[in-house]
């Protein structure tokens, strides 16, 4: 029972035990959080995308709606940053809740809802009338209780909690049923499954888990304003990341966030211009030829991806 | 009464819409426990449109279903396989990116409450042999084989009643007598079945209870040999 969960923890393990011991080695600790950030996201999306074939392009939604929530706490209801990084992923839940009709649609209608949705998010959070709550546009300042390093192992926290419940997914029943709803929701349904209440889990589930990162990176941050939280760019990595690594896997979001966001602090900062170029290159290449990303040439090799 | 008593599903009057077009015009039709009723009737007459109401693949507009006493209407599929009903389909639609143990599996552990789904499990793959195959992506699987997965898959739910959708369509006749057998044997554990077919010598072979349909409703109940006399089933099968 146990032993067909050890694969994929022994991967959250050693992911886990990078980011406690890298700190010691490298001391970029920002490019190490921003790696944590796009791992659990990517972990994250993978939850909905990856295992009920939603592919969410405003997840950045819920990523915003957890910085903003946990600031929110922090600034106007003074609680401990800590404890407003858990109210900011219950803030995502709470827009997963409210989007939850969304998953009516399906394919690219889904896609373009969600991405709407989470503009308007965005656009309600920016209104300057909502100055006393949110700061409006002119953003968050959260100086008074920055901490680094606190921050820093939140993110750890985050991450492995993301990659737990991956792992879970993976190897249980529960993952199954989401797989069988991804092919056929007939099916699924004859199988016994409640496939409404299946897949609004599993979005809850994700949306969590990025409002936790949003929170978590609010925080460490410290300064940023809504076109931060809510830029699309958080989305379009978080999926590419996810395609190129492979879905419904523990490691493929992983392998994809680990290569590419590591080539893109190489290439992409120094010169930007040539990176977008490789980028653009590199999801053609993806999309015709490697659909089912780095993994699925592990599994043509025979080799198990956990 | 006590024939009553043993009425496992029982459908009055049911309508099925699409737009304006009534594919089911007030169907009535029950079945006893561990009764196998042929469901037979011209392309287009509303056979699995009425299967794919009773269970819950598409709400019903109008009449009644109850099933083991209490009523089942509008109920989602995914109740309806907790209640006891399950069905395969004419064309299979196994899950094809999972393997024959874990579209069986699937079914095993949300479908059923009662017993070892481990034992569930490989009672379904034993009694339609596909035992050997448990380890094959179902996409893999010859027609018959996904067939097969079908009815396995319906099994490990452990249905009271049983719905079969022509699956005699594309089988050979060796596959025939052989599905045909297992049938009976499913039959023979305790399971009533409606089992839809344009193949009336396969009919013929399960069952004595057959009930024609034309046009959304019912046209004539009884046995083949009587149907065969009955000169309104003669005229919607041959025309005049």
């Amino acid at each position: 029972m146990l032993k067909r969960f050890f694969p994929s923890l022994t991967v959250v393990l050693v992911i886990a035990a990078l980011f406690l011991f890298l700190p010691r080695f490298y001391n970029n600790q920002s490019f190490l959080f921003n790696m944590m950030l796009y791992l659990a996201l990517a972990e994250g999306l993978n939850i909905i995308y990856g295992f009920t074939g939603y592919l969410p392009f405003g997840y950045v939604g819920f990523f915003g709606a957890g910085a903003y929530g946990a600031a929110i706490a922090i600034t106007l209801l003074h609680i401990s940053p800590f404890l407003a990084v858990i109210i900011g992923g219950f803030c995502a839940v709470l827009t997963g809740v409210i989007l939850i009709p969304l998953l009516r649609l399906s394919g690219a209608y889904f896609a373009i809802a969600n991405l709407a949705a989470s503009q308007a998010l965005y656009q309600v959070v920016a209104n300057p009338s909502l100055e006393k709550i949110t700061q409006g546009p002119y953003g968050i300042d959260l100086s008074a209780v920055y901490n680094a390093n606190a921050g820093y192992y939140t993110m750890l926290g985050v991450l492995i909690f993301a990659m737990l419940l991956v792992a879970y997914m993976r190897n249980s029943d529960f993952g199954l049923s989401l797989l069988a709803i991804k092919e056929d929701q007939v099916s699924a349904s004859l199988a016994g499954v409640n496939v409404v209440k299946a897949r609004s889990i599993a979005w809850m589930l994700s949306a969590f888990v990025a409002g936790l990162c949003g929170a978590a990176f609010g925080w460490y941050t410290a300064v940023f304003y809504p076109s931060t939280v809510f830029s699309l760019d958080v989305s379009v990595f978080t999926i590419v990341f996810v395609l190129f690594g492979g879905i419904a896997t523990v490691a493929g979001p992983l392998i994809g966030a680990l290569l590419l966001y590591s080539m893109y602090n190489f290439i992409g900062i120094s010169t930007p211009q040539y990176f977008q170029l490789f980028y653009g290159l590199l999801i053609i290449v993806l999309v015709l030829f490697l659909p089912d990303g780095i993994a699925s040439i592990l599994r043509k090799g025979k080799v198990y991806v956990p | 009464m006590s024939h009553n008593s043993k009425k496992l599903l029982r459908v009055e009057g049911l309508v099925k819409k699409f737009g304006g077009f009534k594919a089911l015009n007030g169907v009535n039709i029950d079945v006893c426990q561990e009764q196998i009723v042929g469901l037979a009737g011209p392309n287009g007459s509303g056979k699995t449109t009425l299967i794919n109401v009773i269970s819950g693949v598409y709400r019903p507009d109008g009449g009644s279903i109850e099933f083991d006493g209490g009523s089942i209407y509008k109920f989602p599929s995914h109740k309806l396989v907790h209640k006891g009903i399950n069905r395969t389909f004419q064309v299979p639609k196994p899950l094809s990116a999972l393997t024959v143990w874990e579209n069986v599996r699937l079914a095993a552990v949300y479908g059923s409450s009662e017993g070892n789904p481990l034992e569930t499990i490989r009672d379904a793959l034993e009694f339609v042999e596909l035992d050997n195959l448990k380890d094959s992506i179902s996409a893999g699987l010859t027609f018959a084989q996904q067939k097969l997965l079908g009815l396995a898959t319906a099994l490990a739910t452990k249905p009271k009643l049983l719905l079969v959708d022509e699956i005699a369509a594309g089988l050979s006749h060796q596959e025939l007598n052989w599905i045909a057998e297992t049938l009976l044997r499913i039959r023979a554990t305790g399971v009533a079945m409606i089992v839809v077919e344009h193949h009336l010598g396969f009919i013929d072979s399960l069952t004595s209870d057959v009930v024609v349909m034309n046009a959304g409703a019912n046209l004539f109940r009884g046995s083949i040999q009587e149907a065969a006399q009955h000169e309104e089933v003669v005229e919607v099968f041959l025309g005049r």
